[in-house]
């Protein structure tokens, strides 16, 4: 929240839409006790030239000249040249307590030396501990969790725009009657950070219920204590789901995905055989036209006219190099790629929003 | 134990009963937690907190020989040293960084995995499972040729998500939700099957799909070489030649399935495609590309690549620097260490034992498989090939208890699945055998 007041009292401040203020030189980023190792690898050509040929066309990339990331440390990033950066991305969400952060990579190092794959064919203490700890930070009765990667592929994704009326009339209108469920982020991630209007949950949920459906809350970006305010962003519209599915931040970068539900429900997998064979795996503005997000999961909206808010679209993506250059990496969302999203290790600190901030002006301050 | 109940007609409410008091004899503290549908295989389930190469450690100290290889995923062996090493090390230096930025990992593992393939497959899509790894083939398929019908084998395992569900051809892999756009081609099952061997009668079946039951243009064909789920079943002979030749005519693609018979296993071939002389479109593999390690891929041709650049595809963890790095390591370790050819030297010593044994026992109906991908298959009677299942059941108990772990499938779950670490030795064939024989003289 300090951030965000931040940004709104410089954006108050201002007089020119375009040039707010003109800093005399750039920020410095914070420092850092660490220094990172030689790097003797492929250069960032060569790596680049090798995806392109290997990897397909379809894979994309962030900023005009790819940024060669070969070392990491908590909230920040190392290239090839040495050069630190600072991390506001977290690798989409992903990155909760930090890169490299010691006591994670322990954990993985200690594991990996006596046994990565054992399968639920066999007992393993690991899997089940992790369900218990996962299930302590569960409300309600929901308890019971399976796993895998492929948690969310089964569901589908509701109209965002609606308002709750507009559930209960697609359910009058475009159904029996009577669904099979509703599944929401309560911070939309890739589509730009935008939060649910406040009490949207609670009505739709009802709606939802009241035609037999069950309700599924993605937290894969929300969760894990990144909404700051609480530990799952469905607590923020104060309901409780019926199914919770998570991943990105559950393992600081672990390949982890789990579905959290209650007994009853969970029951309906005992019909037939779901396995999962790597699940559970012992050893995973420019004008600012809106700032928004809680927490470590923040949306900055640009656009180049406040009440039409048409999207800033090209003065997102100058300002996205600026930020680079200047050591700043943030993330780019919404459907019309104008949204900037700030989503860092939540061991982040006020030193680092400073800078981050400071940044954005700097590069705003030069356009 | 649940193998056996889930394939009777109970109600829902014996089931669930069944489930809660197995949960309960077995997950002691741990029985509100414990994922619902975990499926133990023993009576008494093996508590595994070690592994080393081929050999698995309970909480006791007590070794097995690991002869399932976790569903044929560890390739190299437990912990080997050189991808422990491989794993460590990246994770010290950056565990994930997206493909958003480079990193040297990805493109080095792509191009290390392209090189094994034939004709023009050489771009490589990384996920983290095998089911993510065919959802995406199969779209792709759809995309590409714009037809909406995949076709898939009877008895086949493809995954568990929404379209992988639908090519999965086992019913008791098969939740009930709606699958579209599937049809399942009668099985070239060499032992069960109504043509034998001859592989190009089976084929005929996918034409009369396409013809009758479809538009006449189709997406894909997607196959295992091997079948593993469902009981080591290899293909018959000359079956994909011809089946491959009515896909491409009716426009499909073809997609081979390698998620267990990739990466040596069949020991005669890298590919279990090969050992049928085709060339696929699209390749997925999971498994055993990373000894254990999250990890899965899809390999293609540039040209079929192209439709993922219509849209955005994206991929959080796949491709991430210490799976790829890890999996470069187990690539390393096949080459170094000849695990291809030792999968074919022992795997052939041990389906030979295993023919002796046959030749000794009644009950066992069929041996077949390739290198060190072997099935058992048990019969109460050997004309009728009536399923043994609840004979293997005791038989796999009895074996664990002698030092011994293997799997099982089919679609009655009577086939013995045979697919050990690839530094599986001629002792440990000998000892697998020998303990296998043992127990059957005690019924």
């Amino acid at each position: 929240m300090v951030f965000q007041r931040s940004l709104l009292k410089k954006t108050l401040e201002s007089k020119n839409k375009f040039c707010r203020f003109s800093s005399v030189s750039a920020p410095k980023i914070p420092p850092f006790d660490y220094e990172p190792k030689k790097y003797n690898g492929p250069s960032a050509d060569q790596v680049f030239e090798k995806r392109k040929k290997f990897l397909g066309p379809s894979l994309f990339h962030y900023y005009q000249k790819p940024l060669n990331i070969v070392e990491g440390k908590m909230q920040y990033l190392f290239d090839d040249t040495g050069k630190r950066y600072l991390d506001a991305f977290a690798g989409i969400v992903t990155v909760s307590c930090g890169h490299c952060h010691p006591e994670i990579v322990n954990a993985v190092v200690e594991q990996s030396n006596l046994l990565q794959h054992a399968t639920t064919i066999y007992l393993h203490h690991a899997i089940a501990d992790f369900a218990e700890a996962l299930a302590s930070k569960m409300p309600g009765n929901l308890k019971c969790r399976n796993h895998g990667i492929d948690s969310s592929k089964h569901l589908e994704v509701p109209n965002t725009r609606a308002t709750p009326k507009d559930v209960e009339d697609h359910i009058n209108y475009g159904s029996s009657g009577r669904v099979a469920g509703f599944i929401a982020e309560t911070i939309q991630g890739v589509g730009g950070g935008v939060e649910l209007a406040p009490g949207y949950l609670k009505l739709v949920y009802e709606v939802v219920r009241k035609a037999g459906g069950v309700c599924i809350a993605d937290e894969v970006q929300t969760g894990f204590g990144r909404t700051g305010s609480h530990y799952w962003g469905f607590e923020t519209q104060n309901v409780i789901p019926d199914i919770v599915t998570m991943a990105k931040g559950i393992g600081n970068g672990l390949p982890l995905g789990a579905v959290v539900t209650t007994p009853e429900i969970a029951n309906v997998l005992a019909q037939k055989i779901l396995f999962n064979t790597f699940g559970g795996n012992p050893v995973c503005s420019a004008v600012i036209g809106d700032v928004r997000g809680r927490g470590l999961m923040v949306g900055i909206e640009l656009v180049t006219d406040r009440k039409e808010k048409t999207p800033a679209k090209a003065e997102t993506a100058v300002l996205f190099e600026k930020l680079r250059e200047l050591g700043v990496l943030v993330g780019k969302g919404g459907l019309h790629g104008n949204v900037f999203r700030v989503k860092p290790p939540m061991c982040f600190n006020k030193d680092d929003a400073d800078f981050l901030v400071d940044a954005l002006d700097y590069a705003i301050s030069k356009m | 134990m649940t193998f056996v109940f889930l394939k009777c007609p109970c109600s829902i409410t014996l089931l669930l009963l069944i489930q809660v008091l197995l949960l309960q004899k077995f997950c002691r503290n741990e029985k509100s937690f414990k994922p619902f549908h975990v499926s133990l295989l023993y009576k008494n389930p093996v508590h595994v907190v070690d592994g080393k190469m081929q050999y698995l450690f309970d909480e006791e100290g007590k070794r097995y020989l690991d002869a399932f290889g976790g569903i044929a995923v560890v390739g190299c062996g437990h912990c080997h040293p050189d991808v422990v090493e491989a794993i460590i090390d990246q994770t010290k230096k950056i565990q994930h960084s997206t493909v958003l930025y480079l990193n040297h990992a990805i493109g080095d593992f792509a191009e290390a995995l392209a090189s094994k393939m034939p004709g023009d497959l050489k771009v490589v899509f990384f996920t983290n499972s095998g089911t993510e790894a065919n959802e995406l083939a199969m779209m792709m398929a759809r995309l590409y040729t714009g037809c909406n019908d995949i076709i898939s084998l009877r008895n086949a395992y493809h995954g568990n998500a929404a379209g992988t569900m639908g090519v999965t051809a086992l019913r008791n892999w098969k939740f009930n939700v709606i699958q579209t756009g599937v049809h399942h081609a009668l099985n070239p099952d060499p032992y069960r099957g109504a043509f034998g061997s001859d592989g190009e009668r089976y084929a005929k079946d996918v034409q009369d799909l396409i013809d009758f039951g479809t538009c006449g243009r189709v997406g894909g064909f997607i196959t295992e070489a091997i079948q593993g789920v469902g009981g080591i079943l290899e293909l018959a002979p000359g079956y994909l030649p011809a089946a491959y030749s009515s896909i491409r005519k009716a426009g499909g693609l073809c997609i081979a399935d390698e998620v267990q018979s990739g990466f040596a296993r069949t020991g005669s071939h890298f590919w279990g495609f090969e050992a049928q002389g085709v060339v696929p479109d699209i390749v997925t593999m999971a498994k055993g590309i990373g000894n254990g390690l999250p990890i899965g891929a899809v390999v293609t041709t540039p040209e079929i690549a192209q439709v993922l650049t219509h849209r955005s595809y994206y991929n959080t963890f796949g491709g991430n620097p210490v799976c790829t790095a890890g999996a470069l390591a187990v690539l390393k370790v096949i080459e170094k260490e000849k695990l291809q050819q030792n999968a074919f030297v022992v795997g052939s010593y041990l389906k030979e034992r295993f023919t002796s044994l046959k030749e000794k026992y009644e009950i066992i109906g069929d041996v077949r498989g390739r290198g060190l991908m072997l099935g058992v298959e048990l019969v109460t009677d050997r004309q009728l090939k009536t399923p043994a299942d609840a004979e293997t059941v005791h038989i796999m108990d009895q074996m664990k208890e002698m030092g011994v772990l293997i799997g099982k499938g089919g679609f009655h779950g009577n086939v013995f699945r045979i697919t050990p670490p690839l530094c599986f030795t001629k002792e440990d064939a000998d000892f697998l055998v020998d303990v296998m024989d043992y127990s059957m003289s005690k019924m």
